[in-house]
């Protein structure tokens, strides 16, 4: 006993400090192979960050370090007439976008939720446009809605309807862009589907039992349960909406023709910074655009208190 | 002790890391034994030169038989011609992240009327001393080309081509809507005549236009100044609100009512370039272009009947047009300006710009190398040589890019029924407002 009680007392103290020594290797070794990850985020995300912030209240333009001009640019931006066109512009566009965005996902993810055979085809064949790089799908849609051979002017013309220009009219060029915006949210479907399957059955067949109808089980049932999800994609598709800019760009070559109907937010930002030398105009308007989406993103999580369920609350 | 020893196996590991990054982004200086001579004169080092150029099709062509004669000429000179696609007015993005990154190519194909702005924001190399050391200076060229390859005293650029702006008219076209083809519009009536007769309309599509002011080369300048305006007074002061360039606009803007904008955008979108140019198919029977277009119509359309005269007027005299072209410049941040130089001055020497222009078809900015080419006696390049000496420029200056950009906005808006003169007013506002910052 009392040898034992000998060889184990030394051993613990041991085993302690190689416990501790391991831990500390852990982090080591954890912050090693996460360094490129926190190189990344301070070589090109903080820094830039901060500096934008500093830019934006200088005359700075790539080229020349410019002066310090306080919030002269954010004063010049109020009453620069393209800006509030931009912003015009990109509002239209979200609020649009963003709900038929969400109709249109939840209605195709209860389609490709049903028991039919073949489905992961289909699921497949919606979700493929996803994988279309945005400049092509660009041009493939230029093409589908050209005013004179396009496919879609094609059809009209079979019904006796001549079609409007698409993209070269002022009244039909947003909702074109939201058209073929819509085109692509398979990427949201999919998680409208996985938040589908993750609702139990056993409510279904609660439902069920209680009478109620497919209408019933949807209003009370479905929908609620998959307001998480929803409340992502709402999130997720504002953000996204508000820096709308590859679509808009490539097919009018930069210019958001016709009318500047289609010169988004981030175009005009961009054109400012890269085209008119005036950086720190285009930073003014980058922390702008981010103070928008915080704050809309803000409200929409308080509200989320009143309309998001969660299972299992 | 152990934990010194796991300091520098971390350091060490860092600085592999860092080392690998950074090594990927000055590779290109590192792999090339001849970046630190830099000196074309000396024999025996061959240095490569980057050229950057935005040039497809004929022009493609022209530019390397230029690079290959350069080469042979100068043995110790390679050079490394890249095709960059975002390059031009307008779309320079990506040579300024290459300026600004300090990774420019030493030469780079340019719009030359941008000349003055990106020589103002400091990002070209002054090549003055180059140019006097080499006698180079203004004699041959056309004044206007040279004009705009200055800025404050100092040579930013080489002038390479130039062109001007006429009217290309089917000739079929006019013998079938009962014009004479001999005896084209000389003035703003008469163009709108000939274009009414010229226009066949089903429903709302058009199986052909006879004319559509802005499209091709149309820009506000080839308008304000046929119209007698203005861009820029002798001061210095922007005049883009000047009463005859607003008559132009509101000119423009009647024609867009006239023939309802969202169907002519319909036609217009429609269309494509080269083989598919409306002006080759015969679904556009005038438009405002430059040179180019005679090569063109020999490539896709060899049997076009076309002829050129001037952009009309509203009194049908004082005819005038005006010239852009490119050049070449050297981005600051060149690692080889000799080399850079020799070639800048290559391509606009005698011999460079002979085998440029007689390839592509573009002019050349030293007139001798126009006439030994032909171009005077050329039916329709003779035309355009006449008009080059009353030929404007656009105004150097420091926002000519912002200039271009905003007068472009203003046609777009005044056709879809904007009020000309508040869209010229804006106009001169802005830029005026940006020359004084």
């Amino acid at each position: 006993m009392l040898k034992e009680k000998v060889v184990s007392e030394p051993i613990f103290p041991q085993a302690k400090a190689k416990k501790n020594k391991k831990l500390g290797d852990d982090a080591l070794y954890g912050w090693l192979f996460a360094s490129p990850w926190v190189i990344g985020l301070l070589v090109f995300f903080l820094i830039p960050l901060v500096s934008s912030l500093y830019f934006s209240l200088t005359t700075y333009g790539i080229l020349q370090p410019g002066e310090f001009v306080g919030f002269q640019n954010y004063k010049d931006l109020m009453s620069d007439t393209v800006f509030w066109k931009s912003i015009y512009n990109t509002v239209y566009f979200v609020v649009f976008f963003v709900p038929l965005s969400i109709f249109f996902g939840v209605g195709l993810a209860m389609l490709l939720n049903m028991k039919v055979k073949g489905m992961s085809v289909y699921r497949t064949i919606f979700f493929l446009p996803t994988l279309v790089p945005s400049v092509a799908m660009a041009v493939l849609w230029m093409w589908l809605l050209n005013p004179g051979f396009g496919l879609v002017n094609g059809m009209l013309d079979v019904i006796g309807i001549q079609g409007p220009a698409w993209l070269g009219s002022e009244t039909w060029s947003k909702p074109s862009l939201i058209m073929m915006s819509l085109w692509g949210i398979g990427q949201s479907v999919v998680i409208y589907l996985a938040g589908l399957n993750d609702i139990p059955q056993d409510y279904y067949e609660a439902g069920d039992i209680d009478g109620a109808n497919w209408f019933d089980k949807m209003r009370s049932i479905t929908l609620p349960l998959l307001t998480p999800v929803i409340f992502f994609n709402l999130v997720m598709g504002i953000i996204g909406a508000f820096q709308q800019f590859t679509l808009p760009y490539t097919m009018t070559g930069g210019r958001g023709t016709p009318a500047d109907s289609m010169k988004f937010y981030v175009m005009y930002l961009y054109d400012n910074g890269f085209k008119f030398f005036k950086m720190g105009y285009a930073s003014a308007m980058a922390w702008i655009l981010f103070v928008i989406v915080i704050a809309l993103t803000g409200i929409i999580f308080y509200t989320s208190k009143k309309w998001v369920h969660y299972q299992g609350e | 002790m152990k934990t010194m020893k796991k300091r520098t196996f971390l350091s060490v590991i860092f600085t592999l890391i860092l080392s690998v990054v950074l090594a990927s982004c000055s590779s290109n200086e590192t792999t090339d034994p001849s970046s630190s001579t830099g000196n074309a004169g000396k024999s025996g080092n061959k240095v490569t030169i980057t050229v950057w150029h935005a040039m497809t099709d004929l022009t493609a062509e022209a530019m390397d038989a230029v690079v290959k004669a350069f080469e042979a000429k100068n043995s110790n000179i390679k050079i490394n011609s890249v095709y960059i696609a975002q390059q031009g007015e307008g779309k320079n993005e990506k040579l300024l992240a290459a300026i600004a990154g300090g990774n420019a190519p030493d030469v780079a194909y340019f719009d030359r009327f941008e000349v003055a702005t990106w020589a103002a924001q400091g990002s070209l190399t002054d090549v003055s001393s180059y140019a006097a050391s080499s006698g180079v200076n203004a004699d041959k060229f056309y004044p206007f080309a040279w004009e705009e390859v200055n800025f404050e005293g100092k040579l930013y650029a080489m002038p390479t081509t130039t062109d001007a702006r006429l009217v290309f008219y089917n000739k079929d076209h006019f013998t079938a809507a009962g014009l004479d083809p001999e005896n084209p519009p000389k003035t703003i009536q008469q163009l709108e005549e000939a274009a009414e007769k010229l226009t066949i309309k089903d429903g709302k599509r058009f199986k052909q236009i006879g004319f559509i002011p802005w499209y091709g080369q149309g820009w506000f300048y080839s308008w304000g100044w046929s119209f007698g305006g203005e861009f820029m007074d002798t001061a210095g002061k922007v005049t883009a609100n000047n009463p005859k360039n607003v008559e132009a606009l509101t000119w423009i803007a009647n024609y867009a009512k006239k023939y309802n904008i969202e169907d002519i955008a319909s036609f217009t979108d429609s269309q494509g370039t080269t083989t598919m140019d409306p002006f080759f198919t015969g679904q556009l029977s005038m438009q405002v272009s430059g040179p180019w277009t005679v090569s063109q119509a020999e490539k896709f359309n060899p049997d076009m009947n076309y002829g050129v005269f001037s952009i009309p007027t509203p009194t049908g005299d004082n005819h005038t047009t005006w010239s852009g072209g490119w050049a070449t410049v050297m981005p600051k941040g060149s690692k080889k300006p000799e080399a850079a130089w020799e070639f800048m001055k290559f391509f606009s020497s005698e011999e460079g710009q002979e085998i440029f222009s007689e390839i592509s078809g573009d002019f050349s900015v030293i007139d001798t190398v126009n006439e030994k080419l032909g171009y005077k006696e050329h039916p329709v390049f003779k035309k355009f040589i006449e008009v080059l000496p009353v030929s404007n420029a656009r105004p150097v200056m420091t926002q000519g890019s912002l200039y271009w950009n905003e007068l472009a906005n203003a046609v777009d808006l005044a056709t879809r029924g904007e009020d000309p003169k508040t869209l010229l007013d804006k106009v001169n506002e802005n830029v005026s407002k940006a020359l004084k910052q």
